[in-house]
């Protein structure tokens, strides 16, 4: 089978990040002033070359991209022939705009992947356009690679393509994940997560035989960790649970029959929800009404955050109160593989401390099924 | 409704097929021995589980023969009704005397005990702590239970003892599990420190030795042996099939274990007992390894002499410790085209590929065998270092 892979390189990428800046976004003149260079392409093209060398069956993808240094130049270099330029950038200087016009062509061709060269700030550009539609993997060059597209390298990234175009990978969630520049301006740090996106993950396999496996679909796994949480609710009746955001309790939440909020905090109880897309304030109000509780959270992002990274309103106080023994993490088998560790930031240290001394943390990955995750904090 | 009811049967095995997934049988031709005839080729067999080569030792053929001509072909009905035999009794008695534990039970298989046993041990309540990499008929006991399940990484006492301390609060009955030899490593469970958390955590201890049984300990008395633990594992489950060369399962223990277990294990309760020609091959099996240690040595010396051999030659053997070594290969194309060109120079030694074992970590499973001699391994690490070279592995 043939795929059709969109590829688009964001030429600047990475390049504040050399010369100390939070990004490049806006930034672009002065990084070059202070003496950066564009090297997104040398990344897209370890990329690519690490996927010719381990696709034995070299036609198998049909590529679409934009011309010159977002794409054309990167695969005539690699030797790569089968290719169509479907968007030329009007300007020698790029923008997102650009990327995000690369974007709306890669859709009317219907492809089936989107490979991209970039950051945070690309992966949200991308996001903006095609939403789920479209899987994304990211080649990783960017200042921040918070969220989840990216792989670990450059040349894991060919692997994925590599993998993907021989059917051996799944689509699975991965979170887009940015700085939250309107924090950023008044001078907090602060990550966002801007939504989930679909990407190419590893199927969870279950033997079926003795030598036999089925692959199960990231879907079937999270109906396993729905039915988990469903029970957990049904024994614990006079409890409230908070539900983190992120695709994994979303699903689980929308098996239950609720009502969740993609990228916020909602209250739970008895199957009804009684708070949506909750601020600090809120969950307090609700933690001193009920004083039973339990929090789902499910890693966050490409580093596996489970708090500090998305969920502010999750705040040190809100923890405190709801106790670390009642947080219950939940996280597909393939999310596991991809973050070894789960962290934790909490801007606490103190918190944090108590995170560091558990170690590990139990982590649900499939019906009544768990096993041990070692915690990291920044600390 | 309008169904074609049998359909599935047809398309499920095709999408095997499609997939390289289905089993394509190879047929012996000859007895288990270590030259063996597979599909009308002769060849030197490096994947049996006929460790000791007691399959074909002349006192369990004859103790076979001997009980069958004196108590028949079958035992007539399952254990618990009136299949219960002296000889089975007595197979059970020697069992334990030579595993040094209060008492033994049969059970039809391997798989048979795991399944019947385990969904016993535990329930709603309970836990069960398993290693990530135990065996399938393990896998398949757990999931017929209602306990929850939690998995430690391969081996890792650090995670096994954080599991541990959670359940201890949290939980009725807690159950470690684990296999005794891995089946694709060949490495072994730290058992001794696997007891010893278990016991300090009010755990009950659980291995499957099937690999281990008649293999590792003083006179391949299994892993209790091994570690000097005998007695002190809750439950030692094992297997005639393999280094024992005959067939069935087994669990040793204590008294209140087989009482628990055989008047609990559906499998034991509803399956037909063995045929006295099994259990008359089981008792000599143990004869054999009570009286005769050298099939034991045997197999070590060549398991030694064939990993150190394969190492000095560049090849990577893992972590194994026991006569399953594996040969590295890496891709598992690679794996499988190196376990067909072996069967074509005369040996006989299967690939183990994604997904049984991680993408880059293929292998060609070699198990030893007490009954090859120096020359037959001679030849075959002849042979691995020519294809070795030729698939550019070594």
């Amino acid at each position: 089978m043939v795929s059709k892979v969109g590829f688009v390189v964001n030429p600047i990428a990475g390049m504040g990040g050399k010369v100390g800046l939070k990004g490049t976004d806006g930034v672009l003149h002065q990084a070059i002033k202070l003496g950066a260079k564009p090297f997104a392409s040398d990344k897209a093209y370890e990329t690519i070359k690490k996927f010719i060398s381990s696709n034995s069956k070299k036609n198998q993808i049909k590529w679409f991209t934009s011309k010159g240094e977002m794409g054309s130049n990167i695969l005539n270099k690699a030797g790569i022939k089968n290719f169509e330029i479907v968007y030329s950038p009007s300007n020698e200087k790029t923008s997102s705009e650009d990327t995000k016009n690369a974007c709306k062509k890669f859709i009317e061709k219907n492809v089936d992947l989107i490979l991209f060269c970039g950051g945070d700030g690309t992966a949200r550009d991308i996001f903006e356009i095609v939403s789920i539609k479209i899987p994304v993997l990211g080649i990783p060059s960017g200042v921040k690679m918070h969220s989840g597209v990216f792989g670990i390298t450059t040349i894991a990234s060919g692997k994925m393509l590599n993998e993907f175009v021989n059917e051996r990978l799944t689509i699975g969630d991965v979170e887009i994940m940015d700085l939250d520049e309107e924090k950023y301006r008044k001078g907090e740090w602060n990550i966002k997560l801007f939504g989930i996106a679909r990407g190419i993950v590893e199927p969870t396999y279950i033997q079926v035989g003795k030598s036999t496996f089925e692959s199960v679909s990231d879907n079937e796994i999270k109906d396993e960790l729905f039915e988990h949480i469903n029970d957990e609710i049904e024994k614990n009746n006079d409890c409230l649970f908070l539900f983190g955001s992120g695709g994994t309790i979303d699903h689980i939440a929308r098996k239950i029959g609720i009502k969740n909020t993609l990228l916020g905090i909602d209250a739970v109880y008895n199957k009804k929800i009684i708070g949506s897309d909750l601020n600090e304030k809120g969950i307090l109000k609700l933690l001193k009404k009920y004083p039973k509780v339990k929090l789902v959270l499910s890693p966050i992002g490409a580093q596996g955050f489970i708090l500090g990274r998305g969920n502010l309103q999750l705040s040190s106080r809100v923890i405190k109160m709801i106790g670390l023994d009642n947080i219950i993490i939940v996280s597909t088998p393939a999310k596991l593989v991809s973050i070894p560790v789960i962290r934790v930031d909490t801007g606490d240290e103190k918190l944090d401390d108590m995170f560091a001394e558990k170690e590990f943390i139990m982590v649900v990955i499939g019906y009544r099924l768990s096993r041990v995750v070692k915690i990291q904090t920044l600390t | 409704m309008n169904r074609n009811s049998t359909s599935f049967l047809k398309e499920e095995y095709e999408e095997l097929v499609k997939n390289s997934f289905d089993w394509k049988l190879r047929i012996l031709e000859s007895g288990s021995t270590p030259h063996s005839v597979v599909d009308g080729k002769k060849v030197i067999m490096l994947c049996s589980n006929n460790y000791l080569n007691l399959s074909n030792h002349p006192r369990l053929i004859k103790s076979s023969i001997d009980a069958a001509k004196k108590f028949g072909a079958g035992s007539g009905s399952v254990r618990a009704i009136a299949g219960t035999m002296k000889l089975h009794m007595e197979v059970e008695k020697r069992l334990a005397k030579f595993k040094r534990t209060e008492a033994s039970l049969i059970y039809q298989t391997g798989f048979a005990a795991n399944a019947g046993l385990i969904p016993q041990l535990v329930t709603k309540e309970d836990i069960i702590i398993s290693d990530e990499l135990n065996h399938g008929s393990i896998i398949d006991g757990v999931r017929l239970t209602k306990a929850d399940r939690a998995v430690y990484k391969h081996r890792d006492m650090g995670e096994l003892e954080k599991i541990l301390k959670e359940a201890d609060k949290k939980h009725r009955r807690i159950l470690v599990i684990t296999d005794g030899v891995f089946s694709m490593d060949g490495d072994i469970a730290p058992m001794d420190k696997i007891v010893k958390l278990a016991n300090e955590y009010g755990a009950m201890s659980y291995v499957d030795d099937a690999h281990g049984e008649g293999v590792i300990g003083e006179d391949g008395r299994g892993i209790g042996a091994h570690f000097k633990i005998e007695g002190k594992i809750d439950v030692e489950m094992g297997t005639f099939s393999k280094a024992y060369g005959v067939v069935g399962g087994l669990i040793a223990g204590s008294k209140d274990l087989t009482n628990f277990a055989f008047n609990k294990s559906r499998t034991w309760l509803l399956s037909g007992s063995h045929p006295p020609a099994v259990a008359g091959a089981q008792l000599a099996a143990i004869d054999v390894l009570e009286t005769e240690p050298e099939y034991v040595k045997n197999l070590w010396d060549n398991t030694n002499y064939f990993k150190k051999e394969l190492i000095s030659l560049g090849f990577d053997t893992g972590e194994s410790e026991t006569p399953i070594t594996p040969v590295m290969v890496g891709e598992s194309s690679k794996a499988k085209e190196l376990s067909n060109k072996l069967f074509t120079e005369g040996i006989f030694a299967l690939p183990i590929v994604f997904p049984m074992v991680s993408r880059n970590k293929a292998r060609i499973r070699t198990m030893m065998n007490a009954g090859l001699t120096r020359k037959d391994l001679d030849y075959t690490l002849d042979k691995f270092e020519k294809l070795g070279k030729q698939l550019e592995i070594i």
